[in-house]
């Protein structure tokens, strides 16, 4: 059959669907068919399933001549999605046309919901067409005879990848593929993305170092799509909270929007605010009892299927949900969404935009809910951005340590491996381009030693080396504990929630878990919950009584910061407030703040560079505005309190957000000695940060995550409660132990490049820098806090910097440890 | 380094190791080594720094040398697992450190306290000695002054412009008192103090007084 036939054929099966096939379709179809790997550029929504799954089966057609009789054994394509949810619908859409061009394949999912009994059957005889998840597909790498089941594999298609880019679980994507290559050279891989700033990297970081991009075809869908903004404003501004995190003085404008659409998605950006809305919406509005549902992470895999189908069948008139619904399947009847707090980036305001209006010709409808009173300046810049097509770049990472490590632990877990034939695999991912044959063989004495020479006395054991030079991981409890981290790179430590008579509600941080004492009543999934108590990582519950006052879940969550697109046109827009002719409905709504403002202090113009000074009971202020997002601000205050605390002996306490931050001391400090020594300098940058001590209290987060991934730390195993106790420590020990007795790991290394890199942002912070040296530094001191500053000063969540000595630090603490 | 109180009568200085000396009896206390530790965690592949365990055995014979003690009480948690290659070091130093060595057994020590008898050292639940009463677990009690470990006690400290710091600590309430654990590889349970209790806070080499005013 020739390509034009077997065009024909899926041309076909699209007309008895009553559908045409879009441009871009054909265009994935005929590139597939000539063996060509890319990337397809599509929205969700747009018909890129089949632009994938059809050449996939023409392909097959094509190549098994007697196809409906006998088929090759093992997977024959893969469909990788990051996200389990979606994994329902990409089969469906397989089936679908499986059934209709009547051929014999079979489709399967392989995911962490597999059930066990499930799993087994794929291993006798996997599912020719494979639904799965960069950690599913992880976990057959760490499979015996893992190279028989992909022997027949034709194909593998990443979905979703600008969601993997940039995050662990892309790096991890990367060295799944490389091994795959080389056991099936033929495979023919796609991607398919979203749009992002750099789909350009996108492609070269899919494909490695080994193949020329120009090689590789980039298919554009082309689809705009309209997008209509509104913000939904108080009607008294004077009553807007300076800070607050809810929104709930909103809820009776949300309601009007909800009885007027189909079908709302109420996104928030946190789990808490999430269980409030939903509880407080229910407390106010009976009425929309058994018509509306919430949907997080945290909750049951059941009840979020529930919710999911539900709005399919329109049975729904509101959901409160998380980023949990952000990506994923058209839900057609979505009308409405709002957006209740900063999304702090285009890219994702724009996603969770286009969860809405998706039938052909509709226009998305996104209502932004202001929080408090300076996110209107957000709301304005978004609408903007949304308006020019502003989107943010994904920023792959580089020698990830801690995933190279779980890799080889993997490989080593199934049948072993040789480091020569590896090395050059993993050379060949974008991400470990640049990794020194030294490097390679500090990561392969850790496996083998746990260091980096043999010590006498030393016990250690996870990886052997057989005579023959293959490493393998022989230890079926090893084993054990290295399968079950697998899945770590994206959940926290958590606990499930239970209730005492048995019954799964869903799971909770750790952390929080801790925190609740038994008898504390919480909310929890919508219901309020009496904990009972803790055991074996189980939260056991019971119903709460209905008048008992609660404690919200609080997630940890991460917090976000402005992406520097989204800084910039914060910039634009704050001076725009000092051009009245130019205002937005939203600046226009700010204007009684911008007046206070004016009357203590000042709104700085695109050239001023705005440091406020003030007193108050918890001692002296100064703020600083440059507007960069909170984790450039987070490096610059750590920078700038270094060195200001190298002056003299002095220390601070410093907070941030993403409009400034703020250096808090309680004794008086100069900033025109700040300015006449010139520390906002860029010189010395990099080792001023490192010196901060901000740097070690972020790089111990970072190695938090770090250490689980790489398997420093036991996550616990099932029904061995009391002897796994003896293996249990926190990564804040780890961290510690490691800075003092191996301050070379590369591990502990990473930790730091991260920090810097990624979270401090380290070239955003010089161009920042760069930046504020040629505007003018306009200092006011003023009598009390400024509107601009308040939500900065009641951040809770605070870091230290001090050049005083411990001994000194303390004798000025004592004061305080009782509160 | 050190600090000097006087309790019953009795005269201790508190060292920033974690281990307090009885002046009058030429006495070490010394609480929650965790020897075997970081061998346990390795044997079982997860590669902590094996300089960890080297430093532990550094830090014991640093504090004996510097009291020149005669008598060292463990109170409890000498040994975090069951035996492995580190008994062997401790058997070396035990050996060799010229203390007469008591173990108060705590909930870690699983190890068979006849391997400890066989090196002369004994082991028992608790111990009084004069007004004293030394256990591993803290133990209120009405006739004794108790000496324990167990909790690994560590301190909160904030202070103006909201800074915190998180410190190993000596705890003392009425009549008792927790030692900070003394092992390389232990962590810190953090105390909430109440009115009249007294905070010894170990930073770096100083110890430091930490009190309401």
């Amino acid at each position: 059959m020739n390509q034009k036939e077997l065009i024909a054929i899926g041309k076909s099966f699209f007309k008895r669907q009553g559908w045409t096939a879009f441009p871009f379709q054909l265009e994935t179809w005929n590139a597939f068919l000539q063996g060509k790997n890319g990337l397809l550029h599509a929205p969700t929504g747009s018909g890129k399933t089949y632009a994938l799954w059809i050449p996939i089966a023409l392909h097959l057609i094509r190549k098994n001549k007697n196809f409906k009789e006998k088929l090759p054994p093992g997977v024959k394509a893969i469909w990788i999605t990051p996200l389990r949810a979606l994994s329902v619908e990409i089969k469906q859409a397989a089936e679908k046309m499986v059934l209709d061009l009547d051929l014999p394949l079979t489709v399967g999912i392989r995911t962490g919901d597999t059930s066990a009994s499930e799993r087994v059957k794929q291993k006798t005889k996997m599912p020719d067409l494979l639904v799965t998840t960069p950690e599913s597909l992880q976990l057959l790498l760490a499979t015996k005879g893992y190279d028989k089941i992909f022997k027949n594999c034709e194909a593998i298609v990443i979905d979703e990848w600008h969601e993997l880019l940039g995050t662990k679980r892309g790096v991890q994507m990367e060295l799944a593929l490389s091994r795959l290559k080389t056991i099936v050279p033929k495979l023919q891989l796609w991607g398919i993305s979203a749009t992002i700033g750099n789909l350009a990297k996108a492609q070269e970081v899919l494909f490695g170092v080994n193949q020329n991009p120009e090689e590789t075809v980039l298919v554009s869908a082309q689809i705009h799509k309209k997008i209509r903004v509104e913000s939904v404003l108080p009607e008294k501004m004077e009553t807007y909270p300076y800070r607050g995190h809810m929104g709930l003085h909103l809820l009776d404008q949300v309601a009007e929007i909800i009885k007027s659409s189909k079908t709302t998605l109420i996104f928030t950006n946190v789990r808490s605010a999430c269980e409030l809305w939903f509880q407080r919406l229910l407390e106010k509005y009976p009425e929309f009892a058994g018509e509306m549902a919430m949907h997080h992470g945290s909750i049951s895999r059941e009840t979020r299927q529930w919710v999911e189908n539900a709005i399919r069948n329109e049975e729904l008139k509101v959901v409160v949900c998380t980023s949990s619904l952000d990506l994923g399947v058209d839900f057609a009847p979505v009308e409405s969404i709002v957006q209740v707090g900063s999304p702090k980036g285009v890219a994702r305001f724009l996603q969770r935009a286009g969860r809405s209006g998706h039938q052909p010709g509709k226009e998305s409808r996104v209502y932004f809910l202001v929080t408090y009173a300076m996110e209107l300046i957000e709301a304005s810049a978004l609408r903007k951005a949304v308006e020019n097509g502003i989107v943010e770049d994904r920023v792959p990472f580089l020698n990830s340590w801690d995933v190279l490590i779980q890799y080889l632990n993997t490989l080593a877990v199934s049948d072993g491996f040789y480091p020569n034939e590896i090395f050059k695999e993993v050379k060949s991912t974008f991400c470990y381009q640049e990794m020194t044959p030294e490097e390679w063989q500090w990561i392969i004495n850790f496996l083998v030693y746990g260091s980096q020479s043999l010590q006498a006395y030393d016990e250690f054991k996870k990886v052997e080396l057989d005579p023959d030079g293959c490493m393998i991981i022989r230890s079926r409890r090893t084993a054990m504990h290295h399968l079950m981290s697998i899945g770590t790179i994206v959940s926290d430590a958590s606990m499930m929630v239970k209730f005492l008579s048995g019954g799964y509600i869903g799971s909770i941080e750790e952390s929080f878990a801790s925190r609740l004492q038994p008898g504390d009543t919480f909310i929890f999934g919508g219901k309020k919950l009496t904990l009972f108590k803790i055991k074996n990582m189980q939260v056991l519950v019971q119903k709460a009584a209905a008048n008992a006052t609660s404690k919200v879940v609080s997630w940890s969550g991460g917090r976000m910061s402005f992406s520097a697109q989204m800084s910039e046109l914060m910039r634009q827009e704050i001076h725009l407030a000092n051009k009245p002719e130019q205002l937005s409905v939203e600046l226009e709504a700010l204007e009684p703040i911008f007046k206070r403002q004016r009357k203590e202090s000042i709104i700085p113009n695109a050239n001023e560079f705005l440091i406020e000074t003030f007193k108050t009971r918890e001692g002296y202020h100064a703020i600083f505005y440059p507007f960069e997002g909170r984790f450039v601000h987070e490096a610059l205050a750590s920078v700038l309190a270094y060195r200001m605390s190298l002056l003299s002996p002095i220390s601070f306490s410093l907070a941030y957000n993403d409009y400034g931050f703020e250096l808090l001391s309680d004794q008086e400090f100069s900033i025109q000695d700040l300015l006449d020594n010139n520390l906002l300098s860029t010189a010395h940058l990099h080792s001023d940060l490192q010196a901060s001590l901000n740097a070690t209290e972020m790089a111990r987060r970072k190695f938090r995550d770090i250490a689980i991934i790489a398997g420093l730390i036991f996550t616990g195993m099932p029904g061995k409660s009391v002897k796994a106790k003896h293996l249990q420590s926190g990564t804040q020990l780890l961290f510690e132990v490691f800075k003092e007795y191996e301050p070379n790991n590369l591990l502990l290394q990473q930790a730091y490049r991260e920090t810097f890199e990624h979270q401090l942002e380290e070239g955003r912070l010089l161009l920042a820098l760069e930046r504020i040296a040629l505007q003018e530094i306009v200092v006011k001191q003023c009598s009390k806090p400024t509107p601009f500053s308040f939500p900065i000063i009641t951040d809770r969540l605070r870091e230290k910097l001090s050049s005083e000595s411990l001994a000194e630090r303390i004798k000025k603490m004592t004061a305080s440890y009782l509160k | 380094m050190t600090f000097e109180t006087t309790i019953c009568n009795q005269n201790f200085t508190l060292h920033c190791s974690g281990a307090i000396f009885w002046n009058n009896k030429n006495t070490l206390l010394i609480a929650d080594v965790h020897l075997g530790k970081v061998t346990h965690f390795r044997k079982n592949g997860f590669a902590i720094p094996n300089e960890a365990l080297h430093r532990n055995f550094d830090k014991l014979m640093e504090v004996v040398s510097y009291f020149k003690a005669t008598t060292i009480l463990f109170l409890g948690d000498l040994f975090h697992s069951a035996k492995n290659t580190e008994w062997d070091l401790f058997v070396k130093w035990s050996q060799n450190c010229g203390c007469a060595l008591v173990l108060i057994a705590g909930n870690h020590d699983i190890i068979q306290p006849y391997n400890y008898e066989e090196l002369g050292i004994k082991v028992v639940d608790f111990l009084i000695i004069d007004n004293f009463m030394l256990t591993h677990h803290p133990t209120d009690s009405a006739d004794f002054f108790n000496f324990s470990g167990h909790v690994h006690p560590g301190i909160t400290l904030t202070g103006l412009g909201r800074s915190r710091m998180k410190l190993p600590c000596f705890f003392q309430r009425k009549n008792q008192i927790v030692l900070p654990a003394f092992g390389a590889f232990t962590g810190l349970g953090i105390i909430q103090p109440e009115e009249g209790d007294v905070i010894y806070a170990i930073a770096g080499l100083e110890i430091v007084l930490v009190q309401k005013s």
